[in-house]
């Protein structure tokens, strides 16, 4: 042997992608089936193959900083015509939750949220955290302005106003640094992991390009987000094909969402147009629209998910169709309850919906929700790398 | 022999299966005085190996090995063999067995000269199940040329045709007796061995393979048969789709083997037989180029590693580490294979003339259970309980064997049987 390798093994890294639902990786005799079952493996150096002996072997800096782990839509098919029973698509989804861990600080954040022993706690953080705000906003001197007021007024017109209950003021003034944080969060990350992956892609032989040069990799992304909108590479998928649908139904509510929160916070804070809107307004319309489709689809992604005995389904993959179902049907039960005038119920709902509104954003950078960030951004990467495709 | 010197003789030693296993046992247990009846439900004797063009350890013609057996079995009176039957029921206990036997009907009798006049007068012709289908047959046929015993048989689907009545009229013996039947006979037995052989796996239920999608992916059984001189093309190997001469040949191996959606069991054979396969074509085409796409090869012991040394010397012959896990048909009938090259992490695409899925073997016992109180393994093969005793698999009924073991196997079967009898 002329060239020497010296394998260092993390053996807490192979134990965690075991726990993680990669429970069947040792069971791998390296056949590469599986990439050749994969629809959207690329020619030069498929996947899940190597990722699979390269667990096997606990080489997780190999591992958490691979592109490839990301390119993977977990279609199944690997798994279902893998020979031993290894599925490496749970071996490559446990790979993806142990990156998102990898990238996202502060470490112990993370560990929470991937705990379910400590949901119980998690989930009355939010509602503690708004109290405490609350009550101690309330508490200065800020005259007789409300942050926080257990017995809200009606509207002028009798209708009853959510943030009356709890000030807009209230809610932003916990939403907004919330999203500055998730988006800090992941800046610090995708720092380090574009750095990583362009390293890792480099060694494999992945791509000639020597550095990541910004405007082309930006024009990368630029390419790949229609794809990505369009689902191209999941609808590929055969095992489940069947996902695609919901999970693009429950991209869009997010998407349309997030414009309806846009454009209600300028309607609020630069027109001082304040709510509730009427029900025609053409982005109510929109956000009712976007609710249904987000219920629909999360309700669907779960049921899927119950179905599909071959394919393990894990804490962190049930947590987050908690997060978009409870989102979707909290945020319409407000409103019908709130319209059809049950101010204890819709101001409990309400505030449940918040909660739920509190877990996306603080723990977005941390649950499996990031690979709404990490896809993308190594789908963009592949594009830009040149690596050769089918 | 002589019988002063011999064991004390009491009952008879069933065979099961009239492969070269079942002949080992058989000729292993007669040969020292037992009495043994061979129960064997095709028309003829030989098995499996009656079908290969050559087999190992010395890569003979069946021919070889087969006819000498054949001969001791004419020359033993100790011998008695049923074709066309079946076990259908076996009641008792080691020492004394009682087994009904259906015997099916051959509709030729022992009067039947081999003289070929029924063949020539029927009309109807029918899938060779010898040779997996690749060609036809008339429907009074003699199973191969070397089938012992050399008897025609008329097959049950021309019964009641007029094709019967005008083989019955072409022979000129009186061998043709149309009115045969089944019949269920009971025979006593000391000993029981299982010797019911293999199956070769169901390639068509490996999906992604493509196996009966495209003509010219095919088995690596169906490749003796083509590789035979009594087979389909004479002993050429020739793609199915147009009779070409292939000019590059992919083998697949692991063909539904160690595969937990088909046989998860390695079938010990297929790589020695691929290696052994590439023998036949390199000596057939000399310019030929072979890809072997494999998990691991397995060539167990120094005899078969020094095989497999030789063909990798080969440098038309080339070596791919990865299972092709997709095929599909290209232009000119050819097929591609795709797999992952582990070695260099490339997925391959390949384009050849013929595919050869090198499938495993399934033991007989796993499509119908034998219908005695016998112990089996998940996939059907006989564990062997040799405490209970009095029944015994041998060969590829217990485990994947090739000929060699089979027959090592056969013949500590039939020790095991003789200690049965004696022992009581």
């Amino acid at each position: 042997m002329s060239e020497r390798f010296l394998i260092q093994p993390d053996l807490d890294f192979v134990k965690d992608i075991r726990a993680l639902g990669g429970e069947t990786l040792k069971k791998c005799y390296q056949c590469a089936t599986c990439s050749v079952a994969c629809p959207i493996a690329p020619d030069n150096k498929p996947f899940p193959r190597k990722e699979m002996i390269a667990a096997s072997w606990g080489l997780k800096d190999k591992l958490v900083s691979s592109p490839d782990v990301w390119l993977c839509h977990n279609c199944g098919d690997c798994t279902s015509q893998c020979p031993r029973g290894a599925n490496p698509g749970d071996v490559m989804a446990a790979i993806r939750a142990k990156a998102i861990d990898h990238y996202a600080v502060p470490q112990s954040v993370s560990k929470a949220v991937n705990d379910p022993k400590m949901l119980p706690l998690l989930a009355i953080l939010p509602a503690i955290v708004f109290l405490v705000v609350g009550l101690v906003l309330q508490w200065l001197p800020t005259g007789s302005f409300e942050f926080l007021n257990f017995s809200p007024q009606r509207g002028d017109a009798g209708q009853i106003v959510h943030s009356n209950f709890f000030s807009h003021w209230l809610v932003d003034i916990i939403f907004i640094p919330l999203s500055i944080w998730a988006v800090a969060i992941f800046a610090l990350a995708l720092k380090r992991f574009v750095a990583d992956i362009h390293a890792n892609a480099l060694a494999e032989g992945k791509t000639k390009k020597e550095k990541i040069e910004f405007k082309p990799f930006l024009a990368s992304l630029v390419r790949v987000i229609p794809d990505i909108l369009k689902h191209k590479k999941f609808s590929q998928c055969g095992e489940n094909n069947n996902r695609a649908t919901p999970h693009m139904m429950v991209l869009f509510s997010f998407i349309a969402l997030a414009i309806v929160t846009g454009v209600f916070f300028v309607h609020l804070y630069i027109l001082g147009w304040h709510g509730p809107y009427p029900q025609i307004h053409p982005f109510k319309i929109l956000a009712n629209i976007a609710g249904v489709a987000l219920i629909v689809g999360g309700i669907m992604l779960y049921k899927q998910r119950l179905d599909k005995t071959d394919e393990l389904s894990t804490y962190k993959d049930w947590y987050l169709l908690w997060i978009v179902i409870g989102l979707g049907v909290t945020g319409m039960l407000a409103q019908f309850t709130r319209l059809a005038g049950f101010e204890f119920l819709t101001y409990l709902i309400y505030f449940i919906h918040l909660m739920f509104v509190f877990h996306l954003f603080a723990f977005l950078p941390f649950s499996k929700l990031a690979h709404l960030v990490y896809r993308t951004v190594a789908m963009a990467y592949n594009d830009y790398s040149e690596r050769e495709s089918k | 022999m002589s019988e002063t010197k011999g064991a004390p003789l009491s009952g008879t030693i069933m065979v099961v299966g009239g492969g070269i296993s079942g002949l080992t046992t058989a000729l292993e247990a007669a040969e020292v005085g037992y009495d043994v009846i061979i129960v064997e439900k095709n028309p003829y004797l030989g098995g499996r190996v009656a079908q290969l063009n050559q087999y190992f350890p010395k890569l003979c013609p069946p021919s070889c090995g087969l006819e000498i057996n054949f001969r001791r079995i004419k020359d033993n009176p100790r011998i008695k063999f049923f074709t066309l039957a079946e076990v259908e029921k076996v009641d008792g206990k080691p020492g004394d067995y009682k087994v009904s036997i259906r015997l099916n009907p051959r509709y030729v009798n022992e009067n039947c000269t081999g003289c070929n006049a029924c063949t020539d007068a029927c009309q109807a012709e029918i899938s060779n199940e010898f040779n997996f289908g690749m060609d036809k047959h008339k429907g009074a046929y003699l199973p191969h040329e070397m089938a012992f015993p050399a008897r025609y048989v008329i097959s049950p689907q021309i019964i009641g045709t007029e094709d019967a009545n005008r083989c019955k009229e072409a022979c000129a013996y009186d061998a043709v007796d149309l009115e045969m039947s089944a019949k269920t006979i009971e025979l006593n037995a000391g000993a029981i061995v299982w010797a019911t052989g293999w199956e070769p796996y169901d390639a068509a239920k490996i999906e992604n393979l493509g196996f009966g999608r495209y003509p010219n992916i095919i088995t690596n059984m169906m490749l003796e048969r083509l590789a035979s001189k009594n087979g389909p093309t004479g002993g050429k190997i020739l793609r199915p789709s147009d009779g070409t001469e292939p000019k590059s040949i992919a083998f697949v191996q692991c063909a539904g083997s160690r595969d937990e959606n088909h046989l998860p069991y390695c079938s010990y054979i297929c790589c020695m037989a691929s290696l052994k396969h590439t023998t036949y074509i390199r000596e057939q085409y000399p310019d030929a180029a072979v890809s072997i796409f494999y998990i691991d090869m397995r060539a167990p012991g120094y005899r078969y590693e020094k095989f497999y040394n030789t063909i990798k010397d080969d440098e038309k012959v080339t070596f791919i580490k990865g299972k092709v896990a997709a095929v599909e048909e290209a232009s000119g009938d050819g097929i591609t294979v795709t797999a992952e090259d582990t070695i260099s992490g490339e997925k391959i695409r390949q384009t050849v003339d013929l595919v050869v899925l090198a499938t495993g073997m399934q033991p007989s016992a796993a499509a119908s259970k034998l219908p005695a109180d016998l112990q089996f393994t998940e996939d059907g093969f006989v564990v062997n309980d040799f405490e209970k005793g009095g029944m015994f698999a041998a060969g590829c009924a217990n485990r994947p064997a090739d000929v060699m073991m089979s027959n090592q196997n056969a013949t500590g079967m039939a020790l095991k049987a003789i200690q049965t009898l004696v022992k009581r």
